[in-house]
């Protein structure tokens, strides 16, 4: 490893020294982004105790278009001395993380190396980086898309799944097509149709009663015209053994399904949205025992939360994860998967009129519910049969009500109601159920052409688990460049005198141009950090943290 | 490695930062709001500027921002500027964008970037982000917004337009 690094860094020099105007030099790209923490001991969350209380994330990325139609990018990550708190333990010391070597044209797009897809909404597959989740799980492999014309675009890709700096011992194929027939419509309207088929090959996890490549299949259509739009797309992924308890049996083999139906409507400043979503059996990993993993390794389908994806820190407190998977803990507790929906409204109420007011309002309404699915369950025998339509006990069901409203040039604000169901039981295999109401308000005050202040009061309240929570939050930007940030969450309900505890946060970002440098000091709240309806653990901690993105282009 | 490697190698690429300061928009596939695919550099407005804002449904200050835009969007439009909102929400939120620009009413392009194939190869790591090319180069870049931004960032619109007029 030292001596690529080695050639590396001559290289670089090198083009730095004699090329100036060579096309490699000139068309170099790349960005360095850094998020390092010192942790520290807490008098009410406890002691830091895990070794190096300093620990670092560091990503550089580098691209170079070396000749027309070829691309370089490379991509070195460093963990030095550790990662931060609860990234994957496969994610330590420096090394090379990602590399490729493409070539596109018109026509074609060819990649050896790491690469990203997404086939249809990613149900099927996707491939994606995620820093602040610790997610990289792109492919080292061959990648290879062929538009054949405007109307038909094919692609392939085989290869073994990244998973810190090592790669799978499973094998993904992958081949999608993507044909536009919209040309029957004689307006603007467009219908595309898509077809995927994705193979896993793991050798590793092997059984009498299934293959080593499980296969899905999926057929989706897309239709968009300029007030309506719908969308639906189906899976069905071939048997696959279920995983209890860390363990497969010959007995638990079960084949999976998805089903995915969007439609909505938009008109003059009113919009409606409505999903219907059900998995069962559905997450698929490059390698079988990677299941269930907190890490988010080895994923090779996206199947994400389908709510509300909320800003405040309350809001986050108790989110939904999706539940596609099988799980038989107790006859008390069996999932098989989740079947709901989610449905969106906005209306624009219009400048100047009697509820607009001078500058217009705002309104969005969000509902959501999410299900088991409906089936009979056999606990002693690991057997169930399941029904399409109906549906078991509820996960969880939100509803939020979000009002946006410029009161006169200087002043605006955002109100934001959301009631909430979250089943602790069932979505964290814990204990208890938890019913909450949320209220939010935010104010924007701008003092001059750079200068504001923004305050956010949040209170949430419930009777369960660990009751009643206030925060409230204060930013001032003083100029364009530099704002400051405090910020305080507090568990005023909770029963426990110990645990009544304030999160408190303070800090300061720095923006110019493509350059942010970030710190802040404060005590972290135990629990899900979630992105993108995509969830990670981190432990409670307290301590300072800084950050530095920053591109060279 | 050695920790000290991955120093050196940022160091090294501080110093030819200056060097490499050139870079046209890259050539890749993204998505119009109705799902056709397009490629990014038919996007481009080759007569004037072309100002790419990445945002996202999600992301209250891209919205702030791009409210802002528009309540100017007018003089912008004057001035011959274009403006290319890319979306990047992925397949959780981009059922949202349709709905949320029709109450909004903008009137600049939407396209998607919804695996953020666009966004990655702009070495993009956050949503807000803005980028200006001037006929295909890109001449400067901003992280996040503030209010106020939005007429800075006019200021140096116009600039940069009537040295492209000259």
């Amino acid at each position: 490893m030292k001596q690529k690094i080695h050639l590396l860094l001559i290289l670089l020099a090198f083009l730095n020294c004699s090329f100036t105007n060579s096309q490699l030099l000139k068309n170099l790209t790349s960005s360095y982004e850094s998020f390092s923490a010192y942790y520290l001991d807490d008098t009410k969350t406890g002691d830091f105790n895990y070794n190096n209380r300093f620990r670092s994330n560091n990503y550089l990325n580098i691209k170079s278009n070396i000749a027309k139609n070829w691309n370089l990018e490379l991509q070195i990550e460093s963990y030095a001395p550790n990662a931060l708190l609860n990234y994957s333990p496969n994610l330590k010391d420096t090394g090379i993380s990602t590399f490729k070597f493409q070539y596109t044209n018109e026509k074609i797009d060819l990649t050896i190396g790491n690469f990203y897809q997404q086939f249809g909404s990613g149900m099927i597959l996707r491939f994606w980086e995620d820093r602040n989740l610790g997610i990289n799980n792109s492919i080292r492999g061959l990648n290879a898309n062929y538009r054949i014309n405007d109307q038909i675009n094919i692609t392939a890709l085989y290869g073994a799944q990244k998973k810190g700096f090592k790669y799978s011992k499973g094998y993904v194929l992958g081949i999608d097509t993507e044909i536009d027939v919209s040309k029957i419509f004689k307006n603007n309207s467009t219908l595309i149709l898509g077809l995927s088929y994705v193979g896993r090959n793991d050798n590793k996890t092997t059984g009498t009663t299934y293959k080593n490549t499980t296969n899905l299949y999926s057929a989706r259509l897309d239709f968009s015209s300029s007030s309506y739009y719908s969308n639906i797309e189906i899976i069905s992924k071939s048997k696959d053994p279920i995983m209890q308890f860390e363990k497969f049996s010959d007995n638990f083999v079960k084949k999976g399904s998805a089903f995915l139906f969007n439609t909505g409507f938009i008109k003059n400043g009113f919009g409606i949205d409505v999903t219907f979503r059900r998995l069962e059996n559905m997450s698929i990993y490059s390698e079988r025992d990677a299941f269930g993993n907190t890490f988010n390794e080895s994923i090779i389908n996206y199947l994400p939360a389908l709510t509300k994806q909320h800003d405040y820190s309350l809001t986050n407190i108790y989110t939904y994860q999706s539940q596609p998977n099988v799980s038989f803990v107790d006859p008390e507790l069996i999932k098989v998967g989740e079947t709901g929906l989610q449905l969106d409204l906005y209306y624009f109420l219009k400048k100047k009129s009697y509820l607009g007011g001078k500058y217009g309002t705002n309104l969005s309404l969000n509902a959501s519910l999410w299900n088991n699915i409906d089936g009979d369950f056999d606990f002693n025998n690991k057997n169930y049969k399941t029904n399409f339509f109906g549906s078991g006990e509820k996960y969880f069901s939100e509803i939020s009500l979000e009002i946006r409203k410029k009161w006169s040039p200087k002043v605006d604000n955002i109100i934001l109601f959301v009631n909430q169901f979250y089943n602790k039981k069932y979505i964290e295999e814990k204990f208890g159920e938890i019913n909450s109401k949320i209220l939010v308000i935010e104010t924007t005050y701008k003092l001059n052409k750079n200068k504001s202040l923004k305050l956010d009061l949040q209170n949430m309240s419930t009777k369960d688990d660990t009751k009643n929570w206030l925060a409230v939050g204060l930013e001032y930007n003083l100029n364009s460049d530099l704002s400051l940030y405090v910020s305080d969450m507090y568990n005023y309900g909770n029963t426990i005198k110990e645990r009544k505890i304030h999160y408190y946060n303070f800090g300061a970002s720095y923006n110019k141009g493509i350059n942010r440098y970030t710190i802040n000091y404060g005590r972290q709240r135990g629990g899900l950090i979630c992105y993108g309806g995509i969830c990670r653990y981190v432990p409670e901690s307290n301590g300072l943290s800084f950050g530095v993105i920053t591109s060279f282009f | 490695m050695d920790i000290n490697y991955f120093k050196s190698l940022i160091i090294i690429l501080f110093f030819t930062q200056s060097v490499c300061s050139q870079t046209n928009i890259p050539s890749i596939y993204i998505k119009t709001i109705n799902g056709k695919s397009i490629n990014s550099k038919s996007t481009l407005n080759l007569d004037g500027l072309t100002v790419y804002s990445f945002w996202a449904t999600w992301c209250i200050p891209c919205i702030n921002e791009l409210d802002a835009i528009h309540n100017e969007f007018e003089k912008w439009e004057e001035a011959n500027i274009k403006l290319v909102a890319v979306s990047t929400d992925d397949s959780r939120t981009k059922r949202r964008v349709k709905p949320l620009i029709n109450g909004k009413n903008w009137k600049f392009e939407i396209v998607l970037d919804e695996n953020q194939k666009f966004k990655r190869a702009l070495n993009i790591s956050g949503v807000p982000h803005t980028i200006v090319v001037k006929e295909s180069e890109i001449i400067y870049r901003k992280i996040g917004y503030k209010p106020g931004d939005e007429s800075d960032l006019y200021d140096f619109l116009l600039k940069s337009s009537k040295k492209l007029i000259n």
